[in-house]
């Protein structure tokens, strides 16, 4: 092979290489950027005159005064529609036979359409259920709903032994020459004055509890929860962690021992998170805790708790800390515990007042990673600590109640859930949440790091 | 001597910090929760009575500000656990208790009632476009299709179609209905596809227009049809009636019958009253009463 | 001055009583130490002591399932059927087989890529351009599952759903192209440094030109039979091995680059000195040498994607079927980390339910799997530092 066919190869690989690279760049940003865009839409977004109603009612938030001439003014949009209403209700009455009958159930339909876009109708009974009291406090599922209202989606079966063809016909067409059809040019025309939508940045979003099944209100609990735990797991694992790292490096004897204590640190590391779950199910609620000194002496429940939860995340990131720790304590040059000891400093001296001091941002390091991974981590809290629905517990019942958490929300609003559609800006915002707090965190590490080996160069 | 000083002196800090922080968590909370004022309700169990349980506890956490209510959504098996353990006040459960787990509890000597709170219909459902929607089918032909009699719309008179048969995972209360009521233990065909979630069973039939599958009344919405079932449409009225014949009661299991007037009785009896009517309803479920 | 004297004595006296301890203080702090450095072994020794307890209590529960059920159905049967009333069925053959080929479909596509991503870390990119693409694969790392899930369950799924043959196509034309390219302008180069020099210009581009044609052509009759693909469940193994290859990523990468690294200047600088190219060293030389250290990275990779739980139980379908034929990537599949997670709650947990006792079974595979992996994976890495040592020497 000659030289300029050897260089192209060369380019040739290089570029492959480059090629990788760039895939991954773009995988990234083709992760992120839905995530991004979607989630800001739980805290941006246009808000209807029934979200700041609920707003009001609910958390008591809101400008009393000027939310009632506002809803004044969307009552006074929406007379028409339920004047219609009613001249077509007492029309249908004067109906007889089949075509009576007929346009009862076409008007029930569009009753319920109106209530679901709306809220309630004037005069009808409280609704029980938030997500029924008020109308779309959002005014992109307003539009859905808007759009379900104005068009039928029907089928052809004219032919059994084909495949029924999809109709769309505006619902007008049912209605024409009754009462009811001007509804329809009357409905889009003043959709807006009947709504009011104002964009508004909803930061509350973070702060608020979920109110029915989250389709009004915030992801708090869940938050909160998820910092329960992630804090809970680090007060156990960075003793344990630190100590072990300690151990390793200062005090084990033989290399044999430190060879077999960190297989079994990457053992640990290689553990599948789901099993990390059973552990924690088998191990501290169905033994542990089952036993009187835990559970009578000490009051921990044997169900989820955020205590179990906490314990099993620790076991999930200790083999990150020690790590960590390790690398960050032998990278402490030697001549500084050498120093330190030739000054008649004991071991543990040494380690406490010079090794550890120097280690700390590596160490500091270590744990905030595994706080992201800790933050992150759903298969260890399935059988441990998360719930679906409850208050985040005070601090003094944390091994007593379980907790909703972020990372198991995010999982059970977006695979088991009714209203799946209705909720997808709170899904898309809970992951928005978790992945910034996660990311944040990271971005600190290397922040940190950056600013150690700076220090370590300078 | 001085460095084995300063190891033991390492430990003890150890010992402290893992104490200190075990004391931490550990802190028994003394607030007695008899009165009715306040108080706590654990309730653990099924996805499918999980809505439910949430409304339930949503609503009543706004009625009595002083109550605490956490829901799981863990499953069934989780809920009748926890309440043998004694760690939950109401499991909520989407199929009766077994056997196993009676005795489990009446060895431990918890006394399990059941309060059906909802029934759940199971509606057969197929794509929209197929003509089949507008007539129905009779369990014996649900049950031909799925252990594999029957492989072709156009034997049940609709378009020359290869059925693509659709069951909830073996591991499901949803499929164990379905077994016992529609297949009556026969076992499915070969080929039938399984899908994990009722949603996920709502977005496969959605997507394939040969498809047939079954879903709870509460995940049924316009992208898919339900079949009329020997004549009988799923609907509140035929379920509570008890005329369409896939249906099955969800329950709450509480450990002896509440004491009455306190929290969780409320709770349990909630069902009963006009708005815990109403809730059920909203939610997609059939409630037990009709006011 | 007398009191001064006192003083200075009674100092001295102190010093020799702390200097010189007495035998009972002696024994005292020597008990003391012995003890503290127990406590200390004991304490480091947590992750020891963890991964004995999660065996222990994994395979406690695992065994009753064995004793109730036998060996052979687990392995060997495809009929997964744990909560029928009358005859449960406790065959994971078919989970076993597609949680198999789940990871093996992301490997396939993670390995490949993370080692040549690695490579071009290491050895290619300036290091102004290596300082972006690092946070890059760390932010990739950090991104947790259940994101990964959502990404895969409403977005991926939808999408492969509604749109899957063109998807598929654009995918190919999208990876397609710049390999082809890649290709041609390598390959008409070779082929056309066999004519003479005066023609040689001509050559290589009617060479080039016969190649893309091909090329072309082949991508045009792929992407159009995969853009005629009809994909009937989003929730498909190739959704999750997606995204699974892209979890498992960072992981190659990082651990295939501590390896190549780890090579050294010495053996790359002999190589150029030699009048290698880069890619002939890289190739030739740095990759072989790092070999070891590059089987561990894929081990690690694919132990990644083999323990994750979360991407295949929302995005994988949840149907314990083997897909037909077996190599259809296409249908929905189970993993048992899916099972585990699905099922542990439905089950009754009473001490003797072969349902609860075959979850722990799988798990205890899952365990085995993964701790045999970290093993090789661990002599693989040594290894590699061994080789590195004895050559540096």
């Amino acid at each position: 092979m000659d030289m300029s066919s050897r260089k192209i190869l060369d380019r040739g690989f290089t570029s492959l290489g480059i090629f990788s690279v760039v895939l991954m760049a773009v995988t990234l940003a083709v992760l992120l950027t839905p995530i991004i865009i979607r989630g800001a839409g739980a805290f941006v977004f246009r808000e209807t005159v029934e979200n700041r109603r609920f707003t009001f009612d609910v958390f008591g938030r809101g400008d009393e005064a000027a939310l009632e001439v506002e809803v004044a003014d969307a009552a006074k949009a929406r007379k028409p529609v339920y004047d219609m209403v009613a001249e077509f209700r007492a029309e249908v009455g004067q109906m007889s036979g089949r075509r009576k009958r007929d346009m009862q159930g076409q008007l029930r339909t569009v009753e319920n359409l109106l209530r679901e876009l709306l809220g309630p109708f004037p005069g009808e009974p409280r609704p029980v259920m938030p997500r029924s009291r008020y109308g779309k406090p959002r005014w992109d599922r307003a539009e859905v709903a808007l759009g379900r209202l104005l068009t039928v989606e029907d089928y052809d079966y004219s032919d059994p032994t084909q495949l029924g063809k999809k109709v769309l016909t505006p619902r007008v067409e049912k209605f024409r020459g009754t009462k009811l059809e001007e509804l329809f040019d009357y409905l889009p025309a003043h959709a807006e004055a009947m709504l009011r939508p104002e964009w508004t940045l909803n930061w509350r979003f973070l702060t608020d509890e979920p109110v029915d099944a989250n389709i009004f209100g915030g992801i708090w609990p869940a938050l909160l929860g998820t910092i329960y735990l992630t804090v809970g797991a680090m007060l156990f694992a960075v003793p344990m962690g630190v100590v072990t790292a300690i151990y390793l490096v200062e005090y084990a004897g033989s290399s044999r021992i430190v060879s077999l204590l960190r297989t079994f640190v990457s053992t640990l590391a290689g553990v599948p998170s789901i099993v990390f779950g059973l552990f924690g199910l088998a191990f501290f609620l169905n033994t542990l805790f089952d036993l009187h000194l835990f559970n009578q002496v000490l009051g921990i429940s044997r169900s989820k708790t955020v205590l179990a939860g906490s314990l099993t995340l620790a076991l999930l990131v200790l083999p990150t800390i020690i790590r960590a720790a390790e690398e960050a304590i032998r990278a402490v040059p030697h001549s500084y515990k050498e120093a330190a000891l030739s000054l008649g400093a004991t071991r543990w001296r040494t380690v406490v007042t010079v090794i550890l001091p120097a280690s700390l941002p590596g160490i500091l390091t270590g744990i905030i990673i595994s706080m992201g991974r800790a933050a992150g981590e759903t298969a260890p809290i399935i059988f441990t600590a998360a719930v679906a629905l409850g208050k985040v517990p005070s601090l003094t019942e944390l091994h007593q109640q379980p907790t909703p958490a972020l990372p198991w929300n995010i999982y059970n609003l977006c695979s088991e859930n009714q209203a799946i559609e209705e909720i997808r800006h709170v899904q898309y915002g809970m992951v928005l949440v978790l992945v910034g707090l996660v990311l944040l965190l990271n971005v600190a590490a290397i922040l940190l790091r950056a600013r150690i080996s700076r220090k370590l160069r300078g | 001597m001085m460095e084995r000083k300063s190891i033991s002196k390492i430990a003890v800090a150890g010992l402290v910090t893992v104490l200190a922080v075990e004391a931490a968590f550990v802190v028994r909370t003394m607030a007695a929760d008899d009165a009715k004022g306040s108080g706590k309700i654990v309730i653990d169990g099924s996805t499918t009575v999980g809505p439910i349980a949430k409304a339930f506890a949503e609503y009543y956490m706004s009625v009595n500000p002083g109550v605490t209510i956490s829901v799981s959504e863990s499953g069934s098996g989780n809920g009748a656990k926890s309440l043998i353990a004694g760690s939950c006040d109401i499991a909520s459960m989407s199929r009766f208790m077994k056997d196993a787990e009676f005795k489990a509890a009446t060895d431990k000597g918890v006394f399990p009632v059941a309060h059906v709170v909802a029934m759940d219909g199971i509606a057969i459902a197929v794509h929209p476009s197929n003509p089949i929607a507008g007539r129905g089918l009779t369990v014996k032909q649900v049950r031909d299709i799925y252990t594999g009699k029957i492989n072709n719309w156009s034997e049940l008179g609709g378009p020359d179609l290869k059925i693509v048969r659709i069951s909830r995972d073996t591991s499901s209360g949803t499929y164990e209905t379905f077994e016992g009521l529609v297949m009556k233990n026969e076992k499915l065909a070969a080929d039938t596809e399984y899908v994990g979630a009722q949603a996920a069973m709502r977005e496969r039939i959605k997507s394939t227009a040969s498809a047939i599958g079954y879903v709870g009344l509460g995940f049924l919405d316009d992208s898919i049809r339900a079949l009329e079932i020997d004549g009988v449409y799923p609907d509140n009225n035929t379920v509570s009636s008890g005329r369409y014949p896939v249906a099955r009661p969800l329950f709450l299991f509480t450990n002896g019958y509440p004491a009455l007037g306190g929290h969780v009785h409320a709770f349990v009896t909630l069902h009963l009253s006009r708005k815990g009517q109403e809730m059920v309803e909203q939610i997609g479920y059939v409630p037990v009463t009709k006011y | 001055m007398e009191v001064q004297s006192t003083t200075g004595s009674r100092v001295r006296r102190r010093a020799e009583t702390k200097l010189c301890l007495s035998r009972r203080q002696s024994l005292v702090r020597g008990i003391l130490g012995r003890l503290g450095h127990g406590l200390l072994f004991v304490m480091a020794s947590s992750s020891l002591l963890a991964v004995l307890f999660i065996f222990a209590f994994i395979i406690r529960d695992a065994v009753p399932f064995f004793r109730l059920r036998g060996f052979s159905e687990f392995f060997t049967s495809p009929h997964w059927h744990p909560a029928s009333a009358d005859s449960p069925e406790f065959g994971a053959l078919a989970i076993l087989f597609d949680h198999a080929l789940v990871t093996l479909c992301a490997a396939m596509f993670t390995v490949p890529l993370g080692i040549v991503a690695a490579v071009c870390l290491s050895d290619v990119l300036p290091f102004a351009i290596r300082q972006i693409v690092k946070p890059i694969i760390e932010i990739l790392a950090a991104i947790p599952s259940v994101a990964f899930g959502f990404f895969a369950l409403v977005i991926l799924t939808p999408l492969f759903q509604n749109h899957g043959g063109n998807v598929l196509a654009g995918a190919l034309w999208a990876v397609g192209i710049p390999v082809m390219l890649i290709v041609t302008w390598v390959l008409s180069d070779i082929l056309s440094s066999k004519f003479k020099v005066g023609a040689r210009k001509a050559a290589r581009w009617t060479v080039a030109a016969v190649l893309a044609g091909i090329q072309v052509a082949l991508l045009v009759y792929l992407g159009g039979k995969l853009s005629s693909l009809v994909i009937v469940s989003g929730t498909n193994a190739l959704n999750v091995s997606l995204v699974l290859g892209i979890m498992a990523l960072p992981t190659v990468v990082s651990v295939s680059e501590d390896a190549l690294t780890a090579v050294g200047r010495e053996l790359r600088e002999g190589s150029y000195a030699l009048g290698a190219t880069r890619a002939e060293t890289l190739v030739k030389v740095v990759m072989p040498a790092a070999g070891s250290g590059l089987f561990a990275a894929a081990i690690l990779g694919i132990m990644r994607a083999f323990g994750e739980t979360m991407v295949v139980w929302m995005a994988a379908g949840n149907s314990a079927r083997i897909p037909s034929p077996w190599y259809n990537i296409l249908q929905p599949v189970r993993t048992l980390t899916a099972t585990i997670a699905g099922e542990m709650g439905e089950t009754d947990q009473t001490y003797g339910a072969a349902h609860y006792h075959s979850l722990f079974a799988m798990a205890l595979c899952l365990l085995i799997v993964s701790f045999l992996c970290n093993f090789a994976a661990e002599w693989f890495v040594r290894r590699t530092h061994k080789r590195m040592g004895k050559l540096a020497k």
